[in-house]
């Protein structure tokens, strides 16, 4: 045998076994990922007597009763809609207030533009959640606490700093000379803002949808301090009434398990191009 | 020069009308709580109205002592930091060879792995935290296959014990070693132990226990009666618990690293790696040299991101422990929550450990521009 050819069969019993050490990498980690979620929804159609006597297995009758008493229970028919309007007006107003922050502190000059966008830079890194006690007093301070407002101006809060960073990042990208000309032709900036800026800006304005649509559905701490009315409460607060008393009424629980856990999933599902590019790409540190 | 003006006037109150929106809404949930938070730390003022109700003002600055001098602030801060590692030295390494598995097309369907493996990312933490919970509980899956190792195990050794079926005859060592099978908690299920077995035993012969397929149904009646059912020890044990909360962490988040180490993978021009390994690079060359080298900036960036998540987290651990057993899960933020809102509040303290929480927050920024100007250049 000659050395070439004996370095080439090394070489590919190398790469042969490298495949075979990655696809066991993926398949294992693949497994761990996915078999506590596969083992909750098909343990959601358990009765809790089954699941006492069986944890693993598929259930002998399924049965869909789990999830009717865990809709009642859990009034999701109240905290569904609270969710989307929390989660759809949240981001929708990021979205806007952002671009228009962004546009005037990326295409007008001022010399307030260095300080407050600087002070928004740190927040990214300054974390509402540290701040949820204050919050909660200055809420309640302003007669706010158990108020939709509230929800909506803390989530709107916390998603500027990254809001505003990539915005006035995205649009300091878009020519300047688009701007100057249509002044010119006498344009006042809203109306560029909205004929100009606002067209260009989709994809930035996709990424903090996605980056805010995942964040505010799941949000739990900020909620969790600021309403405490049923008629308010969002999806993950339902949720988590089905722990603590309720932790061993195995089927309901997991029964609203999956239903806090599906809208996401199939958003993900749909989306999951998007998602993932727009995490990368929120991913900032300012 | 008057036209300029009017222009200057027009371009100003443009400016403000876009960037007050945002700004001012910025100030009342960042900045304002900010301030309260430092006012209230050093104040007396123990709920209730704030303004026109009981009179409070300032008591000095005992709130931070009282914090710096509480173990369980410390425990907490601990734990923040076991996030921290676990973060940095679990989910980005782990995150990186995934990446780095798919980037380099080990595997085929990269799409699949990669959307898979971010599944927990998208669910909501609620969810998550109480689904683990139920697994490491004794009902769960964990609990299910533990019981079915113990009930094997315990009937082994009964068979090997009562010997071939036909020769068998209840003695008193035979009983004597069933209890201590059995152990503590089994032997005290009777009052006079052994008298008491060896009849339970011999009822069990006479009802057909011993026919020509061994001892069946005494073995059964055993075996339902000793086995002991499954708890999770590490959960209740204080030194370890944190341990399933780190595991969850870990599960939870490597998916995320993935996404920003392969997308900034993506980044690197292909035609240099091409060209290296027809140069005669090995593949861990190109690894070493081309690629780590330019995720530099990516690995420091995702570091902040993990300190700074550590110190935001709060629900995985809320839904998961509650900050139990006895206080040992608590991070800062379920600590400084636990303070304000369980039993007497004291929103004094929770303000303090509040402001001490921004302060680490501050260190950090200035440590992310530290870090920048080491490895200025090569982000992004």
């Amino acid at each position: 045998m000659s050395e070439e050819l004996k370095s080439g069969i090394l070489a590919r019993t190398g790469a042969a076994l490298a495949k075979t050490l990655a696809y066991a990498i993926m398949i294992v980690f693949t497994v761990m990922t996915l078999y506590p979620i596969v083992w909750l929804i098909i343990n959601s159609f358990k009765t809790t007597q089954e699941f006492q006597v069986s944890q693993l297995g598929f259930p002998k009758e399924p049965t869909l009763q789990n999830y009717t008493l865990a809709w009642e229970f859990g009034d999701f028919s109240k905290l569904f809609p609270n969710s989307l309007i929390y989660t759809i007006g949240a981001t929708a107003g990021i979205i806007l207030l952002s671009l228009l922050a962004g546009f005037a502190f990326a295409k007008i000059k001022s010399r307030a533009t260095k300080p407050i966008y600087a002070s928004f830079v740190i927040g990214i890194l300054l974390t509402v959640n540290t701040l949820m006690i204050p919050l909660f007093l200055e809420m309640t301070v302003l007669g706010l606490y158990d108020t939709r407002l509230a929800v909506l101006l803390v989530y709107i809060g916390a998603g500027l700093p990254t809001g505003v960073y990539l915005a006035t990042e995205f649009i300091k990208g878009i020519p300047s000379a688009l701007v100057e000309s249509a002044r010119i032709d006498g344009a006042g900036f809203l109306r560029i803002f909205w004929k100009i800026i606002l067209p260009m800006a989709a994809p930035v304005a996709t990424t903090l949808a996605i980056l805010n649509i995942t964040g505010i559905w799941n949000e739990f701490a900020l909620i969790n301090i600021l309403v405490s009315k049923t008629e308010l409460k969002s999806l993950p607060l339902g949720i988590f009434k089905f722990s603590g008393s309720l932790s061993t009424d195995y089927g309901k629980q997991f029964a609203a398990l999956t239903i806090g856990m599906a809208p996401m999933l199939i958003f993900y599902m749909v989306f999951r191009k998007q998602i993932t590019k727009g995490v990368a790409a929120g991913a900032v540190k300012g | 020069m008057a036209r300029m003006k009017h222009v200057d006037r027009e371009e100003g109150r443009a400016y403000w009308m876009m960037v007050l929106p945002a700004f001012l809404i910025y100030l009342l949930v960042m900045a304002f709580p900010i301030i309260l938070s430092a006012v209230l730390s050093v104040s007396d003022y123990s709920g209730g109205k704030m303004f026109g109700g009981e009179r409070w003002g300032f008591a000095g600055f005992g709130q931070y002592a009282r914090v710096f001098a509480d173990p369980f602030f410390w425990n907490a801060f601990k734990n923040n930091m076991y996030v921290v590692l676990v973060s940095v030295f679990g989910q980005l390494p782990l995150g990186f060879i995934f990446a780095y598995i798919i980037y380099r097309r080990l595997v085929k369907w990269p799409d699949f792995w990669q959307t898979v493996l971010y599944v927990p990312n998208i669910i909501s933490i609620i969810v998550v935290g109480l689904l683990w919970q139920t697994i490491f509980s004794p009902n769960g899956p964990i609990g299910e296959i533990m019981n079915n190792m113990y009930r094997h195990d315990f009937q082994e050794q009964l068979r090997t014990l009562l010997g071939p079926a036909s020769g068998f005859t209840v003695t008193d060592s035979m009983v004597r070693r069933i209890l201590e099978l059995a152990g503590p908690a089994g032997a005290a299920q009777f009052g006079d132990p052994l008298p008491e077995l060896k009849s339970l035993m011999l009822s069990f012969g006479s009802a057909g226990g011993i026919g020509p397929d061994g001892y069946g149904p005494l073995v059964d009646g055993l075996t339902n009666l000793f086995v002991r059912k499954w708890s999770p020890e590490f959960l209740n044990k204080p030194d370890v618990a944190m341990l399933p909360v780190l595991f969850v962490i870990l599960w939870m988040y490597t998916g995320m690293y993935l996404i920003l180490f392969l997308a900034n993978m993506q980044k690197i021009d292909t035609q240099i790696i091409e060209s290296a390994r027809i140069d005669g690079a090995r593949e861990g060359q190109v690894m070493r040299y081309i690629i780590l080298p330019s995720l530099s900036g990516t690995v420091v960036n995702s570091a902040i991101l993990a300190i700074s998540g550590s110190l935001s987290s709060f629900a995985l651990i809320f839904a998961m422990t509650g900050g139990g057993p006895s206080r040992v899960t608590e991070i800062i933020s379920i600590y400084m929550y636990n303070n304000a809102f369980l039993g007497r509040p004291n929103f004094a303290l929770a303000n303090a450990i509040a402001l001490i929480t921004v302060a680490i927050s501050f260190l950090l920024i200035m440590l992310t521009k530290a870090l920048e100007k080491r490895f200025g250049g090569k982000e992004e």
